[in-house]
């Protein structure tokens, strides 16, 4: 177990080397800079923006700045962002809780109703329910979460006024109950696409279990139906599941990007759009790296957790 | 993002006229891919032939005709915030839509499949790097990675379609290479290799017809995605530019008259959601019926 | 979504114009009879000094992130800085100076400037204190100051200050220093530059990396308490402050980066002024339903206009860039798509300045005109209906930030308009970092919608942007990004800005505008106007052409009970 795990963790971090090598080319190549919001003040010469440019080391070559933004990103230091002159982790860490609780809540929702749907689904397979929640689920796949967004604070915040059309929460009022008030929007949204894909997965993950010999031998020897299911049946469909979480996190984080930027929710997302805007390399990159460290980690415990928890997997 | 990512593994020969007809009869079975498949091509035909039957021009403003409410009056689904026929643009936008979802899938297929038939080939260090490569990819989430390809590039169609088949080519190379590495063990390729065949030939020639049917699946799954993606990247503010309208475009324009023209927003939402559950729906068919398994069930 | 409808300028122009009055005082050389403290509050009964009750959230689309304030910043930077910094004068509504840390504000009559305006001599407040409980004294502005002129140091901006020479501290309530030349706007450039405490930022430790930078400490009217970043940033009354009130208990930044969302929180009551950027000109009519709202639009100095490039051959011609503004349908822009919001201009000074042409030639909108020019300039329809001679095509791109719609539907009419006169545009617009950078300073568009301030400081001289000293793709410096280049221009401009006598710059200026109005190097389209809204019972708001924000008297507001 413990080289399998050693093992995984090096392929992880060359991957991740891999990830921030890309990340860092495709930034710094992209036109425009951080310095362009400067280059229309008033008696500004190109020899400020060359000092300017020098000051932040933007002047060296590619590969230079790489390796000491990657040697650094070693010691912990992952730089300074240009647009508040605060630590980028700092910066990341003030929105990451906005971020996990938008998707901590989608992931709720995804695990109680779209694992609903999809046992039954499965149980009643062809029935009437499992048709329409299969089509709701693809249709719900195919609506642009954005627009999804948008219509959702036309009807429940324009129309009904029953939500707040965005925002975290009011400022001086923050307390539990309307914090949960704002977050119903957004989860909302984010959760319809988690749900749609985890009804799916909980449902095929089912049948493969349904027709398992060892089911079918349990029913045959007379075990009551329900028994079956919880017992037998669930229990080991949910094995999958796990996995399925762990590779879910890139969708999740993309999804949560979109809501946030619907719901003026003040999380990566946002900060991400933020900073791409405003050329903020250092807290891109680290957005960047973030994120990618993120979805390894998923992919990282999807495997473990999966090895841990049905024993008849053989360790390669 | 579909669900089932276990693209049943095909098989040996090539598919055998009967299986072909098995498969056909399958498909034609399958209510929500019939459903998907002919709406496609009502759409299809429909952005094709109906501008010229539309009596506007997408492009004409009429600053006296803003904001005209569909269903009452000339313009059949009204105007939009410059006196153009909303008909016209939604027309003429799809057009756009899906010609960027078909390019960009085709690029997508084409470099998924040289990567993975590649990978999948060889194996070793050049396989190694190459899938390596490809799950690098895959730790950005996809609209990151969108993002960051679109600050690079200056907003058009044809960067936009690029962008788009650079964050969907990943998937294809993945089955790709699964199901090559399985082939190429196969007696036929095997033999093939025996008789001094050359690498190239075999790759494509012998191994690769035998992975169509899950690249079609792929592909079909790929033009949902780039549609939406498309719209992703204009609400995100790096879409196509003005005059030129795409759904995505549209309905980016349209967010900030959602109180008081909502149509504007609904109408190009609802084409996205019609156009990609169709190709989503057709995509799911043709996965059931191109499988094997699923007869078993 | 990151909006950026403000163009160009918007991070940029560090000084906008003061008023007639301050004018007149500045440009003599010394000023006269400012008003000290007699300035702005008109509204009925305030509280007495002391009382305060409940917040104000002022709602605003950019985010705030710089808090030293004499570093890099944008418009939202300054609304905040205000409220926890002071100047030596701020300036009023009206104009006038209005003292701060200074007692009064230097003139020739009570010494503080000598006749030649070379020599200054400034009486400070006592007994102000730094938000930490350190006295203010004169050491800190002689360190402000002298920061500022800290090359190692990245100061926005160095202009008028760096005239400055000897600085001597004469007590902790008086300082001195000598001009190098005379330099009329930098009154109103202090008026703009914040004090920072010394015992902070000079105890040690590069004054770039302090941890001031996002924890400041002031004299204003309000102190720092936290920042969420994304999110808020909170300031409490300071009940030590030397001026008057403040009369509410805490001011609340709130970070809205969705105009629409903006609007609709404004709406909804969530916020209790809506700042910058304000409503869209398309909501102005609904906005001003809103119950128990105030809405107003204010005037800012910014101009709009398509720049043209006129490095470019088609637009050396005259005849070309008449017919365009011949074929330009102002009216229906400003009407339709602005909705009368902005004020329609001729020229490229706010009608706030004193140096403001009203006498200009009216734009007409006439497509026979503009065609028979081109006709007659030789641009004859060729394939498409497009315009060429001599193997040249009237066939060019326009730019601008991309996203900001309002600019991206006047973009898309003018097109079809131009289109009517044989002339083909495509629209070829950036995301802010691409469009304001190098593709605007070096001359790399060939048409842009921008918006920009012309007259730099208190001063209507527009040499940075119009004389071709300025043109930085040609010497590296300046903001003529339209490279326009006109001798007689340069001459006037050069004459003005050594004049003393006002009434010759005055004339000097309206001949620069008729020349430019008649050279056209730029299709002026209107002066701005920001829709700005309080809540009703909110007292104390008031409109400041001066400033780039209107949270420039927050310190007086307060709720009607």
């Amino acid at each position: 177990m413990s080289g399998f795990l050693l093992r995984r963790l090096a392929q992880s971090i060359v991957l991740l080397w891999i990830v921030s090598m890309i990340g860092f080319a495709l930034l710094h190549l992209t036109p425009g800079g951080p310095l362009s919001q400067f280059t229309n003040t008033p008696g500004m010469t190109d020899e400020d923006l060359q000092r300017l440019t020098a000051q932040m080391g933007l002047d060296r070559p590619l590969p230079v700045q790489y390796l000491e933004w990657f040697g650094r990103l070693l010691t912990g230091d992952w730089g300074r962002s240009y647009r508040d002159d605060t630590p980028v982790l700092l910066v990341i860490g003030s929105r990451l809780g906005a971020t996990l609780q938008l998707m901590v809540t989608a992931t709720l929702i995804a695990v109680l109703v779209g694992g609903f749907i999809g046992v039954v689904g499965a149980v009643r397979r062809y029935s009437f329910f499992d048709q329409l929640v299969t089509v709701g689920a693809m249709i719900a796949l195919s609506i642009p979460t954005f627009w999804f967004g948008l219509m959702v604070i036309y009807v429940f915040s324009v129309k009904l006024g029953w939500l707040p059309p965005g925002n975290i929460s009011p400022v001086g009022n923050e307390s539990l109950i309307v914090f949960l008030h704002h977050l119903i929007g957004p989860s909302m949204v984010l959760g319809l696409v988690t749900t749609a894909i985890w009804s799916r997965f909980m449902r095929s993950s089912m049948l493969d279990v349904i027709n398992q010999d060892y089911v079918r031998t349990a029913r045959a020897k007379g075990v009551s139906e329900r028994i079956v299911l919880v017992r037998h049946v669930l229990r080991n469909a949910l094995l999958p599941m796990i996995t399925i979480a762990g590779l879910e996190v890139p969708t999740l984080l993309s999804g949560a990007l979109v809501t946030e930027t619907v719901f003026t929710w003040p999380g990566m997302g946002r900060l991400f759009l933020d900073s791409i805007g405003y050329r903020d390399y250092p807290v891109v990159m680290g957005l960047l790296t973030f994120t990618a460290i993120l979805v390894i980690i998923g992919n990282l415990l999807a495997d473990v957790l999966y090895v841990v928890a049905d024993p008849r997997i053989r360790l390669q | 993002m579909t669900a089932d990512t276990a693209i049943a593994a095909h098989g040996g020969q090539t598919l055998r006229r009967s299986t072909r007809y098995r498969t056909l009869r399958r498909f034609t079975r399958h209510r929500l891919a019939m459903f998907g498949l002919v709406v496609i091509l009502l759409l299809v035909l429909a952005c094709a032939v109906g501008p010229s039957l539309v009596p506007f021009d997408q492009f004409q403003l009429n600053m006296r005709a803003r904001f005209r409410e569909p269903f009452a009056g000339a313009h059949l689904l009204g105007t939009d915030e410059l006196g153009r026929d909303m008909l016209a643009r939604l027309l003429m936008a799809g057009r756009i839509s899906l010609t960027i979802g078909f390019c960009a899938m085709v690029i997508a297929v084409t470099v998924g499949t040289v990567v993975g038939t590649v990978a999948g080939f060889y194996g070793g260090a050049i396989g190694t790097v190459l899938m390596r490569f490809v799950d690098a990819v895959l730790c950005f989430p996809t609209i990151f990675l969108l993002l960051t390809l679109a600050a690079l590039v200056s907003p058009g169609i044809v960067t936009i379609t690029l962008i788009i088949a650079l964050t969907a080519w990943m998937e294809v190379a993945r089955v790709v290479q699964g199901q090559i590495r399985a082939l190429r063990e196969r007696d036929f390729a095997v033999a093939a290799e025996a008789m001094g065949a050359p690498d190239r030939w075999i790759m494509f020639k012998e191994l690769l017809p035998n992975a169509v049917a899950p690249i079609v699946v792929a592909a079909t799954l790929i033009i949902a995605r780039a549609i939406l993606l498309e719209s992703y990247v204009s609400y995100l503010g790096y879409g196509i530019q003005p005059p030129v309208a795409s759904w995505g475009n549209m309905l980016e324009k349209a967010q900030q008259y959602l109180t008081t023209a909502p149509w504007l927003a609904l109408l190009p939402g609802l084409m996205i959601t019609l156009a990609v559950s169709s190709f989503n729906f057709l995509g799911d068919g043709l996965r059931d019926a191109l499988d094997p398994r699923s007869e078993l069930s | 979504m990151p909006r950026h409808p403000d163009g160009p300028s918007k991070p940029a122009s560090g000084l906008i114009l003061p008023r007639r009055r301050f004018l007149q005082l500045a440009a003599a050389g010394a000023a006269a009879t400012a008003l000290p403290g007699s300035a702005a509050w008109a509204q009925g009964a305030r509280p007495p000094k002391g009382t305060r009750k409940g917040q104000v959230v002022v709602g605003i689309s950019q985010e705030p992130t710089v808090f030293n304030p004499l570093r890099a910043r944008i418009e939202v930077d300054e609304g905040v800085h205000m409220n926890l910094f002071s100047p030596l004068w701020s300036i009023d509504a009206k104009g006038n100076l209005v003292p701060q840390l200074a007692t009064e504000i230097p003139t020739v009559e009570n010494g503080g400037v000598s006749a030649d305006g070379l020599q200054w001599r400034i009486k400070l407040r006592p007994g102000v204190t730094w938000h930490d409980g350190a006295p203010f004294s004169a050491e800190d502005v002689k360190y402000t100051l002298d920061l500022i002129n800290d090359t190692s140091f990245p100061a926005m901006l160095r202009s008028g200050h760096n005239l400055v020479r000897d600085i001597k501290i004469v007590s902790p309530t008086e300082i001195t220093w000598r001009m190098e030349t005379f330099f009329a706007p930098y009154f109103s450039v202090l008026a703009w530059t914040y004090i920072v405490p010394k015992h902070i930022l000079g105890a040690g430790g590069d004054p770039k990396d302090s941890p001031f930078n996002n924890k400041p400490v002031g004299t204003g009217p309000f102190k720092w308490v936290e920042r969420r970043p994304g999110d808020h940033i909170v300031l409490e009354a300071n009940d030590k402050f030397y001026g008057e009130g403040p009369f509410i208990e805490k001011l609340i930044f709130k970070y809205i980066p969705d105009l629409t969302v903006l609007k609709t929180q404004f709406q909804t009551g969530a916020i209790d002024h809506i700042g910058l950027q304000g409503i869209t000109a398309d909501n102005y009519d609904e906005a001003k339903k809103y119950a128990g709202r105030k809405v107003t639009a204010a005037p800012l100095p910014f101009i709009e206009a398509i720049v043209l490039n006129n490095e470019r051959p088609y637009f050396k011609e005259l005849a070309v860039r008449q017919a365009l503004y011949y074929g330009m349908d102002k009216a229906t822009i400003i009407k339709d798509i602005f909705y009368d919001v902005p004020r329609p201009t001729e020229t490229y000074l706010p009608q706030e300045s004193w140096g403001y042409n009203p006498n200009l030639p009216k734009h007409s909108y006439d497509v026979a005109r503009a065609k028979k020019l081109l006709d007659d300039a030789g641009w004859k329809p060729g394939a498409g209906g497009v315009r060429e001679k001599n193997g040249m095509k009237l066939d060019f791109t326009t730019s601008t930030t991309a996203g900001n719609h309002l600019r991206e539907q006047t973009q898309q009419f003018l097109q079809q308009g131009w289109q009517q006169i044989g002339v083909k545009v495509t629209i070829k617009n950036f995301p802010p970092a691409v469009m304001w950078g190098d593709f605007w300073r070096k001359g790399q568009f060939d048409t842009a919608m921008a918006g920009s301030v012309y007259s730099v400081g208190s001063d209507p001289d527009p040499s940075e942007r119009l004389s071709s000293a300025s043109i930085s793709a040609k010497t590296g410096t300046g903001q003529n990004t339209s490279q326009y280049s006109n001798a007689e221009v340069d001459a006037l401009l050069k004459a003005s800005q050594n004049e003393v006598d006002r009434a010759k710059r005055k004339a000097n200026y309206f001949k620069v505008q008729e020349m430019v109005r008649a050279d056209l190097p730029l299709l002026p389209i209107y002066q701005w106007s920001m829709i700005e809204g309080v809540k009703s019972g909110l007292v104390g708001y008031e409109p400041n052409v001066n400033y780039r924000s209107n949270c420039w008297n927050i310190n007086t507001w307060y709720w009607a009970s």
